[in-house]
Formats: structure tokens, C-alpha cells, sequence
């Protein structure tokens, strides 16, 4: 089995899907942090509500538009997190940040189920995009290279503006220094207002993404919040290279440990998190040296 | 250095008591949510040593109890041994997992610190969940209770069980006590308030919170042993991650760093739990917003709210006393 190319290209396509599911999850949550030193566990929470929003939304006008609805949708709900909570708690210290959005998780978990029920909802993937192709010797579902190629495209977007742009000198200056940035003119407090919808709209956009692949439940949104984490903190808070970087290595590691290792799959990830904490505790490309 | 203050002593009276009360007067089910509450304060007791004292917040303590159960439940069902050398067993082994976390993330802090904990924790709970000598999904049963037939007590019996539960927490809270008076005690506190410092002072830093951590871990590794003895049966929900949360509420909610606080937010959160639950399905809803508003009050938790509350006023009583006032006036004021 190992010896086939197709196996080798049928699981680094499932490890890059993975990433770049990952990666637009992480990323909201890693320029979030490291912009305002917020730790969110909401976030999970909000790429639930990603795919509730695109279910409902899909059922009353087809799949595209839950698609573009649902990350303004939970952006919607990001706008409400933030002027009713999270302005207030902006410099508190990490452990009442962890404690208030892991209260929110509670509630916004009960809330899912208030409105939407406990029953997993489907969500089908739209006909353009139903169907396999044949690529590189093995037939691949259309919807999950969809998946490849927008998370690359979110990433080559999100780098274009975050390296070559006003706005994301901006970003940059604040996650570097937000008082200096402050001083020289720079509206840090609506940057970071901007930066929080975003992080906010992308979550929703991994969750009705996902949607079609997963059954949509209460549950999953806590299901990946722990990804998440791992791979912001394997990244390096704060900056777009240890989000994607920390996606693949998340991706990958998780994909082919349990290929070609199955009995150890499930603490390799931790292992591997555990040794980069002990050699480099802030992560392999943490925004701040 | 922790002090029990007369509110402390008093607080602690009123809830033994109110423990005991309990434990003679109640049927079976008040007895099973008496033992809940005990065994959830030992875990909390646990991670306020850590959390509280040493600024180590620790998202894998749901864990570490977890692996007390499992490792509790593996020597006394799997291997067959007494539940006595499997008790001390469970407590040595969580103790020696706790002490190997503590000595690892002991560079990291802040929100790493929270994460690495978290990843451990997590480690622990995909690795019983996987190995099938733990049963995986379907848990282990059939789990024995300590035999304390030779002093003529039953632990099958709710009440004797609640009440050994009882003693164990007693035993748990003289031994943080003792630890946080000791000197690894006070240098923990002298990290939490200044790391460099204490480094800057020939104290090997890693060491401290490694070895506090361990000891957290013991308590917390009991804990889980009673817990398996308790339910007698045991599933891998016991190590996840929002176990290890729901800790942290429960000292967020009685008090960070008080002690005493915990214990009485252990017993606000089982009580209201099993209340909430009894009315609707979505109690979790009215918990998360109950957390959200406590924290976002910035009071110390329930305990701390009251320890405020009564320091503020006894600094008015000195206050009046040293302006010389008449002592009337002051009772009434008071």
C-alpha cells in the first residue's frame, strides 16, 4: 500500500484539506491574539454557528448562498461578542479571558441547541461541485479540492493584505507594538474592532465549509477547538506563517499517523506539541521574537 | 503565606457541619450529591494549590483525576490487586504524571502555560480512549470499594462512604494547609509574585513548581480514586477537557486563591447543577452566563465577594474605634 503513488496523493490531498480547514480557523484566532492578546475558546463556538447558519440559510436558498451568508452572518454575532464582552475584557488577564468565552461556549453551545435542536442537520455540497475527478492516478471528491483551493486562496488573499497593503502595516505595526502604533496615529481600537469580524466572518466560513464534510452538531464546534489551539500554539501566536505552518504540520501529522500508525495517531499530535513547547515555549514562528 | 482568618475558621465550621447534617439526615440521593460535592472539592482543592497560590492555571487537573480513576481501576479490576495498594498506587502514579507536567511547562506562562496543560490533558484522554486495556468508549465497571471491614465499617453503604469522603477531604485541605505553610509553600507564593526575583535569589524555579504540581496531582489522583469508587464505573468523559474547565469554574466561582472558597463553590456548583437540571435540559446555558457575570464582576468569586464584604467592614469598625467614638455608634453603623 505504501509503495502506491496514488495512496501517497489520496492522503497528502485529505492532509492538505484538513490544513487549509484548520488554517482558516486558526488564523482568525492567531491575528485575534496576537493583535489583542485575547485568548477566545469561542471560536470553535462560532464556526458551529458557521454551519448552522449555512444549513438554515441553504435550505431556504441552496448552498451558495449559506456560502457567502453565513460568515457575515457569524461576523453579525462576532459585533455583538465584542461590544457587549469582549471591549470589556480587553485587559484582563489571560485566565479571565479563558473563563469568560469558556462560559460562552456554554452558553452559545445551549443556544445552538435552543434554536436548531439536538438532531445533526446535513448540508450537501452544491451540484457544481458534486462528483469525483480523476487527479494524479486517483479519484477525489470535487468538494474537498474546493476546500484546498479556497483555503490557499484565503491564505495568498490574507498574505497579500497583511504584507503588501496600508491596512496590514497596520495590523502588523499593532501586533508588534500596539501602544507605538497608537501613538503614530493608527485607530488601534477599530483595527482591532476590523481584525475581530474577520477572525470572526473566516470562522464562519470553516464552519459552513465544513458543513458538507461533517454532520452539522452542537458538539462541533468544541470537537475543534483543540485543533485549533494546538495548531496556533505549534505556529507561534500572532502571525499568518505559524498559522499555515502549524495547519500543515497538524494536517499532515494527524493524516498520516493514522495511515501508517494507528496505535500511536492519537498522542503523536500532543507529543509532537509537548516537544515544541520544551524547546521553543512561543512557538516555531511566533510574531514577536 | 495563607492565614485562615475568623471568616475562614467560621466558613469552614458552617460547611463541616452542614456536611454532616447532610450526611446523617439524608436518603440515598442526597448522600450520592453529598459525595459528588465532596470528591469535585478535592479536585478543586487540588487545583487552587496550583491556580491560586503558584499563578499556575491548569486546564489537564480534570485529567490528572482521570488517570487517578483509570489508574485506580486497572490495579483493582484488571490486575486484581487490594483497593488499598491501588489507592496509593493511583496516587503515586498521578502524583509522579503530574510532577513530569509540571516540570515540563514550567518555562511557559500565561496562556502557554494554559495550552500546554491543556495539551497534556488532552493527551491523556485520547490515549485511554484508544488503549484497550482501558475499554476504550465503553469505560471499565465493576469497580471494588476500599474494604474497611476491619473497623467494622461498610464503604457499600452510601452514608459510611459519604462520610469516608468526608474524612478524605478533611485529610485534603490540612495537607494543602500544611503545604502552602511550609517553605516550598511560601516560595511558590514568592514565584507567583515575582519569578526573576526568586531566581535572582538561588531558588531553582522549575523545581518548585514542579514539585507543588506533583503534590496538586496526588490530591487530584485521590480524588479520582474515590471518584471510580463512587460511580464505580469509569469512561474516558472523566478526562476531557471540559472536566478540567469546569474545575476551573468552580474555583473561579467560590474564589480563586482563598482555599476555602473552592469548597464553597463545589458545592454552589453540584447543587446548582443538579437544581437546573431538574428544571431544564439547557442548564448549561444559565451556568456559562452565571461564569460570564462573576468573572466580569472582577470580585474574587462568591467567597471572595464575601471576604471583601467583611474586610471592608471591619476596617470601618477600627476606624470608628481609633476616631474615638462612642462604641453604640459603631454597633450601629456596623
Amino acid at each position: 500500500m505504501t509503495h502506491d503513488l496514488g495512496f501517497w496523493t489520496l492522503q497528502t490531498l485529505n492532509a492538505l484539506q484538513l490544513s487549509m480547514l484548520l488554517f482558516l480557523l486558526s488564523i482568525g484566532l492567531t491575528v485575534i491574539f496576537g493583535l489583542m492578546h485575547f485568548v477566545n475558546l469561542a471560536h470553535g463556538s462560532l464556526y458551529a454557528m458557521g454551519a448552522y447558519f449555512g444549513a438554515s440559510l441553504a435550505a431556504v436558498g441552496g448552498y451558495w448562498l449559506g456560502f457567502f451568508l453565513a460568515p457575515v452572518a457569524v461576523a453579525g454575532v462576532g459585533v455583538l461578542l465584542y461590544s457587549g464582552l469582549i471591549k470589556r475584557m480587553r485587559r484582563s488577564g489571560p485566565m479571565a479571558q479563558v473563563l469568560v468565552t469558556f462560559g460562552l461556549i456554554f452558553a452559545l453551545l445551549d443556544l445552538t441547541r435552543i434554536f436548531w435542536g439536538d438532531l445533526a442537520l446535513a448540508l450537501d455540497a452544491p451540484a457544481l461541485l458534486d462528483g469525483r475527478v480523476a487527479f494524479l492516478g486517483v479519484e477525489y471528491p470535487i468538494y474537498r479540492l474546493f476546500v484546498i483551493v479556497l483555503g490557499l486562496a484565503i491564505f495568498g488573499a490574507l498574505a497579500f493584505v497583511l504584507g503588501r497593503t496600508q491596512i496590514g502595516a497596520m495590523i502588523r505595526a499593532g501586533v508588534d507594538n500596539d501602544a507605538m502604533a497608537a501613538c503614530l496615529g493608527i485607530n488601534v481600537e477599530r483595527l482591532f474592532f476590523v481584525v475581530f469580524c474577520v477572525g470572526c466572518a473566516l470562522a464562519g466560513l470553516a464552519g459552513v465549509v465544513a458543513a458538507p464534510l461533517l454532520s452539522v452538531t452542537p458538539e462541533m464546534g468544541l470537537q475543534i477547538l483543540i485543533p485549533t489551539l494546538i495548531v496556533i500554539v505549534i505556529g507561534g501566536l500572532g502571525s499568518l506563517k505559524g498559522a499555515i505552518a502549524g495547519s500543515m504540520i497538524y494536517g499532515f501529522v494527524q493524516t498520516f499517523g493514522a495511515v501508517l500508525a494507528p496505535q500511536l495517531a492519537s498522542i503523536l499530535i500532543y507529543a509532537l506539541l509537548a516537544a515544541v513547547l520544551v524547546i521553543k515555549p512561543v512557538g516555531l514562528f511566533p510574531a514577536k521574537g | 503565606m495563607f492565614r485562615h482568618s475568623t471568616l475562614r475558621y467560621i466558613t469552614l465550621a458552617l460547611l463541616t457541619s452542614l456536611a454532616l447534617f447532610q450526611a446523617f439526615t439524608a436518603a440515598y440521593f442526597g448522600l450520592e450529591v453529598l459525595t459528588e460535592i465532596l470528591i469535585l472539592a478535592m479536585l478543586v482543592v487540588a487545583l487552587d494549590l496550583v491556580a491560586g497560590f503558584g499563578g499556575m492555571v491548569s486546564l489537564c487537573h480534570g485529567a490528572l483525576m482521570g488517570v487517578g480513576a483509570y489508574a485506580y481501576t486497572t490495579v483493582s479490576v484488571t490486575l486484581g490487586i487490594s483497593p488499598l495498594v491501588a489507592m496509593a498506587g493511583a496516587v503515586a502514579l498521578t502524583g509522579a504524571a503530574a510532577w513530569i507536567i509540571g516540570a515540563i511547562c514550567s518555562r511557559s506562562h500565561g496562556i502557554y502555560f494554559i495550552m500546554a496543560t491543556l495539551a497534556f490533558g488532552q493527551m491523556a484522554y485520547s490515549w485511554v480512549f484508544e488503549a484497550p486495556i482501558f475499554g476504550g468508549d465503553d469505560g471499565l465497571g465493576g469497580i471494588p470499594r476500599l474494604d474497611l471491614g476491619f473497623l467494622g465499617i461498610d464503604l457499600n453503604d452510601s452514608r459510611s462512604f459519604a462520610l469516608f469522603c468526608l474524612a478524605a477531604l478533611g485529610a485534603v485541605y490540612g495537607a494543602a494547609v500544611l503545604i502552602l505553610r511550609s517553605g516550598l509553600g511560601r516560595s511558590l507564593s514568592g514565584v507567583m509574585h515575582n519569578e526573576q526575583r526568586m531566581r535572582a535569589l538561588g531558588l531553582t524555579v522549575w523545581r518548585v513548581k514542579a514539585d507543588v504540581f506533583g503534590l496538586s496531582g496526588m490530591i487530584a489522583g485521590l480524588a479520582g480514586a474515590l471518584a471510580a469508587q463512587h460511580i464505580m464505573y469509569i469512561s474516558p468523559g472523566l478526562l476531557a477537557w471540559t472536566v478540567s474547565g469546569e474545575a476551573l469554574v468552580v474555583v473561579i466561582l467560590g474564589g480563586l486563591g482563598t482555599l476555602v472558597g473552592p469548597l464553597v463553590g463545589a458545592a454552589a456548583f453540584v447543587l446548582l447543577k443538579h437544581e437546573l437540571s431538574a428544571i431544564t435540559t439547557y442548564w448549561h446555558l444559565v451556568v456559562g452566563l452565571v461564569l460570564i457575570g462573576v468573572v466580569m464582576s472582577r470580585a474574587n468569586g462568591i467567597f471572595g465577594w464575601i471576604e471583601a464584604r467583611w474586610g471592608a467592614r471591619l476596617d470601618r469598625r477600627l476606624a470608628d474605634a481609633t476616631r474615638k467614638s462612642a462604641p453604640e455608634e459603631v454597633l450601629n453603623d456596623a
